[in-house]
């Protein structure tokens, strides 16, 4: 589903991603990890088309990122779920709001757009909080409602860049949790992370980047194999 | 059914934007409706000049001298097949010599005096023109035309023409750079929003679209309050000032209606152009998507 080809990433000539080659299959969940400028956010950015490689391929489920126009990069996103560590989600609008704003953009029938919503904070389990603002919301469910915007519209990927970043552990360990149950649901998800708590609970798939590069791609492991790697 | 709903959408998202500027729209149509309400003035100040200028020139007269073996009406009739001629009278040499009997005592002589024609024309950069074509003309021995006048008058109105051009230029720029600012300030407002639009992945003219239909709603109200301001000028003022010129210029009265309805629809085909011209170059300006 997610594939890199020797791709390379440089800014002002310093680079930021070295060489990286990845495949992440269908369905599949796995945490990207790393010290601070070990080239995540560059790697989770490169997926989102929210930039382009310096050389090497992209691929999401087999279209070529590099190789997208500007006007391609909206329908690229909306086949994407993309959960962001500051949550990111729209002030001025109430949780439904937040979660249905995608759908109505792309002019879906409202019955649908509330079917789909109720859906997603279902699996969110945020159903109760529907008419809340985001600023009344604790910042655990504030991250589930961006989960459940980034799954509303069903995305065969599902990217989240920090995720826990703002939480607390126990919390943190909740959202990452909810995650792997919707990857269960066969979305492929790949989380970006520097947390050890929530990578060594889970002992899933962990790729460990180091200077921009690979150092280790490891079934069921633990945060630190990257140091061994 | 999709497309439509998504354009009810893009129309709610402009209303919820209008709503949420609150006072400073009100500033932003009160600045752009000063700016189209000179621009109307202006504009209709121009076109009643031109049209003064354009009946003064109307006024303006090319008299010919017939030779004495032409027929007047014949001549009259080509004359009055060149392009620009309006009207073309005959004055018989008997007539003339009459009347030159009855204003001035005259010796009793054999009339000296040719048919001549008078020409009117159409506008008075054609007087001199025509006056040319006429010099040519069988059956023509001489013309007369206050050339003087005719030049300055077309000097006048290409410079009304000008300065017409200028100022529109000029206010247009203005309520441009008015509208550019407001919306960069929207888009400044709207910052992190935009951002998580782009990355949901709705379309750059779905995000643009509510703020080039809010720059085109300021323009469109603008343009309305001008027009209206222009209306009630135009109803008190225009009495006052025809009284007041009436004396000196007797050809103003009929001029000074015409310009009002073309005035009016530039003016709100101006505020509309302009709003949503203005808020669509600074969307695509400082949205990068």
């Amino acid at each position: 589903m997610i594939r890199l080809q020797n791709v390379h990433k440089e800014y002002a000539g310093r680079p930021a991603l070295i060489n990286v080659n990845l495949h992440i299959g269908l369905g599949e969940f796995a945490f990207l990890v790393g010290p601070s400028g070990a080239g995540k956010s560059t790697l989770m950015r490169l997926l989102y088309r929210e930039e382009t490689p310096t050389r090497g391929q992209v691929m999401i489920g087999g279209v070529n990122l590099t190789k997208l126009s500007p006007r391609q990069v909206p329908l690229l996103r909306r086949r994407l779920g993309i959960v962001f560590q500051d949550y990111k989600l729209l002030p001025r609008q109430t949780v439904t709001d937040n979660v249905a704003y995608i759908l109505r953009a792309l002019g879906v029938d409202e019955l649908d757009v509330q079917r789909r919503v109720t859906s997603a904070l279902c699996v969110v389990n945020l159903e109760d909080k529907a008419s809340a603002f985001p600023d009344e919301l604790s910042g655990g469910e504030q991250q589930r409602v961006g989960i459940a915007r980034a799954i509303v519209n069903g995305p065969p990927v599902l990217l989240a860049d920090e995720p826990t970043g703002n939480l607390d552990p126990s919390t943190s360990l909740e959202i990452v949790q909810l995650l792997e149950r919707i990857s269960q649901r066969g979305t492929t998800v790949l989380i970006s992370t520097h947390d050890h708590f929530i990578v060594d609970s889970l002992r899933r798939r962990v790729i460990s980047l180091k200077n921009g590069q690979i150092v280790a791609d490891v079934d069921s492991g633990l945060y630190e194999m990257e140091a061994k790697g | 059914m999709r497309q439509l709903r998504v354009l009810a959408r893009v129309a709610v998202e402009t209303v919820i934007g209008l709503k949420r500027g609150g006072w400073s729209n009100w500033l932003v149509i009160s600045i752009l409706t000063v700016a189209l309400t000179i621009f109307g003035g202006v504009l209709q100040l121009t076109m009643s000049l031109k049209n003064v200028v354009s009946s003064w020139g109307s006024q303006l007269e090319i008299s010919a001298y017939l030779k004495d073996n032409y027929e007047p009406g014949k001549v009259a009739k080509s004359v009055s097949q060149i392009a620009d001629v309006q009207v073309v009278e005959i004055v018989p040499k008997e007539v003339a010599w009459a009347e030159m009997q009855s204003n001035f005592k005259v010796a009793a002589l054999n009339n000296p005096l040719p048919n001549t024609l008078h020409v009117r024309l159409c506008t008075p950069e054609a007087v001199e023109r025509t006056a040319s074509r006429l010099r040519l003309m069988d059956g023509i021995e001489h013309i007369r035309y206050p050339l003087k006048v005719a030049r300055n008058l077309n000097r006048f109105r290409q410079f009304l023409e000008i300065a017409g051009a200028v100022v529109t230029a000029a206010l247009t720029a203005a309520t441009l750079t008015v509208i550019g600012n407001t919306i960069h300030l929207v888009i400044q407002a709207k910052h992190r929003e935009i951002e998580i639009l782009s990355l949901m992945g709705v379309s750059p003219w779905y995000i643009k679209g509510p703020l080039i239909l809010q720059g085109a709603a300021y323009g469109t109200i603008a343009a309305l309050a001008a027009t209206m301001f222009l209306v009630v000028l135009h109803l008190y003022l225009d009495p006052y000032v025809r009284d007041q010129l009436l004396s000196f210029l007797p050809v103003l009265p009929q001029t000074l209606d015409s310009g009002n309805l073309p005035t009016f629809m530039i003016v709100l085909l101006l505020g509309v152009a302009v709003g949503a011209g203005g808020s669509a170059w600074t969307s695509g300006r400082y949205i990068k998507i």
